[in-house]
């Protein structure tokens, strides 16, 4: 392929002209180098014209995106192209990734190596979600940019790990290698990675297309939640050398969840499997069969997999049952044990901790100091689940009160213990009694 | 009491966040080279060069889903391994080779066969990509090469491999490097030093690649694949890839016959 080498400029498509750096990354299809362009730092990928099957409908596709502008601000987008017949090959330009976002590559292996400038040595540094919070966010996250892209009629096509950046203290998503995302329906040529391509791929007779990518999102739902691959159990492993031919029947013609309720002889194998058998364990039952329906009718039934707004659902209230108790144990409700008064009692320190249900639940949740309420709870349709709309703060000068804070911009109705009603504007709080009840308009709450 | 202890440290293990690396699929990397008294000067040094500038390029490939380990094995007038066990790619450091001894090649593949084994060099508890292998020979072998290379052919993990080979300089034998690799589509050859810097490079990075992901995608997706259709394929693939590599302009074919040295 023709490389491009640093101090060269390429010319843009609509005038000007890029100026190469220096080599990012190399990936399958191509090269990505930092450019300058117009006194802006670029990433741009530039392709081995060899590896692209059909050069001129594939640029043309990338054309149309650039034209249709991204489906959400998660995506790594496509912005530039270089001029179209001055070269052999073609590459287009996007912004570079922000800082602060680790590969999920790096998440899953739980460190990255870095270069000790001195000795030029690699040594590894532990790469770890910061707070179950974050972790559960990233995965509303990547849920919701699927959503939008989907809803924008195009489907990713080549889903897998290495495309995925995470803010490991916000949970906040950046999607990266935008190039092969396709009007739902076409293709140009990519399969996708192994592991992350749905059984129908594998076997031959599909190609990807938005039902294919619900099937490898729900992969990297799993291995971001559970930290193993979705079929790899005993039956693969027994196979010991994964061929072309035993990689087709595992992965495609006779898929097999590792916890397929009816068929037990792909579960994970203690020792290899560790992480997979230990937090399948942790999670709450609609979590787990939410997984167990894709990756059992969802894969011989594609139009059945689950869809993104479902998984939304889904992990939204799996966030808002995360319960910090104050002996430092951090997990989900289901794994405390309930009382009473809907309270649910910390089983190694025996604290007790309140819960409150909002009538578009459907399900209680845990209050506790510092539990964020976010726009999503108060209405009854809402994609805003990063927007805060109150918070569960000590009252500042009773202190070991807890109270909500209204954080959003509209007066709340409260229940006081007098039995009336008061308006609590925005910017103000009230105390959490036994009896208290929360009118935000399209939706109440109560203890 | 310790097993009170235990077993309430069980109970509370619910913290969704502690979790270990994940499972990984293992590709080991063989490679074969001749370290005969011919190689020395700059074919060794320009080996060992790339070889040491290969680490950091294959260390990526595995992302998180393969554990790649590299085997050297060398040989001359006797074989020995570089280290005792393939070395995880993280933790691999190249040692400088020198060159001295004859060409015998087939103690290399005796001494392959014995290792390429589930109670041997490929025990990985978890799943195995079949191995690599990568021969590099600047001269015809010493022994009788063919008797060894019979054992070897019955073995399933050599008969699975993905197999290249490359010759250096003139004496090498194209045809006897293809009895080895099964495919003469995976077989180079290299005249200068340069060339055969860049081609341990790219046939290394390449084959690592196609070994660690493999499952290519049928040029027309229509029909229900069977075994016979994905038999093979990574071979077939390295050989178009290397074609690649070859008709790229980096590779002129007007190099005179074993100039550069």
């Amino acid at each position: 392929m023709l490389e491009l080498r640093p101090g060269q400029t390429v010319l843009m498509e609509y005038g000007g002209e890029a100026k190469i750096l220096r080599t990012l990354g190399s990936g399958g299809q191509g090269i990505v180098y930092l450019a300058e362009f117009n006194g802006r730092k670029y990433a741009l990928k530039w392709y081995d014209i060899n590896k692209i099957r059909n050069p001129q409908a594939f640029r043309k596709n990338i054309e149309s995106n650039i034209h249709d502008g991204a489906p959400s601000e998660k995506f790594l987008w496509p912005k530039f192209l270089t001029k179209a017949g001055a070269y052999e090959s073609f590459g287009y330009m996007m912004d570079l990734r922000p800082e602060g976002y680790d590969s999920f590559v790096d998440i899953l292996n739980t460190y990255k190596l870095a270069i000790d400038n001195a000795t030029g040595r690699a040594f590894k540094v532990s790469v770890q979600i910061k707070s179950l919070n974050s972790l559960i966010t990233a995965a509303i996250n990547i849920v919701n940019a699927f959503r939008q892209l989907h809803r924008a009629g195009k489907s990713y096509q080549d889903l897998n790990d290495g495309g995925f950046f995470i803010n490991i203290e916000t949970g906040d998503v950046v999607v990266c290698d935008c190039d092969n995302i396709a009007p739902d329906g076409y293709n140009f040529g990519i399969g996708g990675k192994p592991g992350y391509m749905a059984p129908e791929i594998v076997r031959g007779v599909a190609k990807p297309n938005v039902q294919t990518d619900k099937y490898s999102l729900a992969v990297l739902l799993f291995k971001l939640l559970f930290r193993g691959d979705p079929l790899e159990g005993e039956k693969v492993v027994n196979s010991i050398c994964l061929t072309e031919m035993s990689e087709l029947k595992h992965y495609g013609k006779e898929a097999l969840f590792v916890f397929d309720p009816l068929n037990p002889a792909n579960r994970p194998v203690r020792g290899i499997h560790d992480n997979v058998l230990k937090f399948w364990g942790i999670y709450p039952d609609y979590i787990r069969d939410a997984f167990v329906y894709t990756f059992t009718t969802g894969i011989s039934e594609p139009q059945k997999r689950i869809i993104e707004n479902e998984w939304q659902k889904l992990f939204v209230r799996l966030r808002n049952e995360i319960l910090p108790c104050s002996c430092g144990r951090t997990t989900f409700t289901s794994a405390y044990e309930a009382l009473d008064k809907h309270k649910l009692k910390c089983q190694k320190c025996g604290n007790e901790t309140p819960t409150i249900v909002f009538s578009n639940h459907g399900y209680r949740t845990p209050i506790y100091e510092g539990r964020k309420i976010y726009d999503c709870d108060i209405h009854k349709i809402s994609d805003e689940f990063d927007f805060v709309a109150g918070e569960i703060v000590e009252n500042k000068i009773k202190k070991g009160v807890l109270g909500i804070k209204n954080l959003s911009n509209k007066t709340w109705n409260v229940k006081m213990q007098d039995g009336n009603f008061y308006s609590v504007s925005a910017g103000n709080g009230f105390p959490i009694w036994d009896g208290l009840e929360i009118d935000f308009g399209e939706v109440t709450a109560k203890m | 009491m310790k097993e009170i202890f235990d077993n309430q440290m069980d109970i509370f293990d619910d913290d969704p966040l502690n979790a270990t690396g994940i499972s990984k699929k293992s590709l080991v990397i063989f490679f074969l080279i001749d370290t005969s008294a011919s190689m020395k000067g700059t074919k060794m040094g320009e080996l060992n060069t790339a070889m040491e500038e290969l680490m950091p390029e294959i260390r990526r490939i595995g992302e998180a889903d393969t554990d790649i380990k590299l085997a050297v094995l060398t040989f001359s007038t006797g074989c020995s391994w570089m280290y005792p066990e393939p070395i995880s790619i993280e933790d691999f450091e190249w040692t400088r080779l020198g060159a001295q001894g004859i060409t015998n090649m087939g103690l290399a593949f005796d001494e392959l066969s014995n290792k390429l084994s589930r109670n041997n060099f490929l025990n990985s508890p978890s799943l195995s990509f079949a191995p690599v292998i990568f021969l590099m020979t600047d001269g015809y072998p010493t022994d009788d090469y063919k008797m060894f290379l019979k054992k070897l052919k019955v073995n399933s993990w050599y008969t699975y491999a993905l197999k290249v080979a490359l010759g250096i300089g003139k004496e090498a034998n194209d045809d006897m490097l293809a009895e080895f690799t099964n495919s003469p589509d995976t077989v180079v050859h290299a005249y200068s030093g340069g060339q055969l810097a860049q081609l341990i490079k790219k046939i290394a990075v390449t084959s690592s690649q196609i070994g660690s992901k493999s499952m290519i995608l049928s040029d027309d997706a229509t029909r229900e694949l069977s075994d016979r259709d994905v038999a093979d394929k990574k071979q077939d693939q390295l050989g178009k890839q290397i074609k690649d590599i070859l008709d790229s302009s980096e590779y002129p074919s007007d190099i005179p016959f074993d100039s550069g040295w």
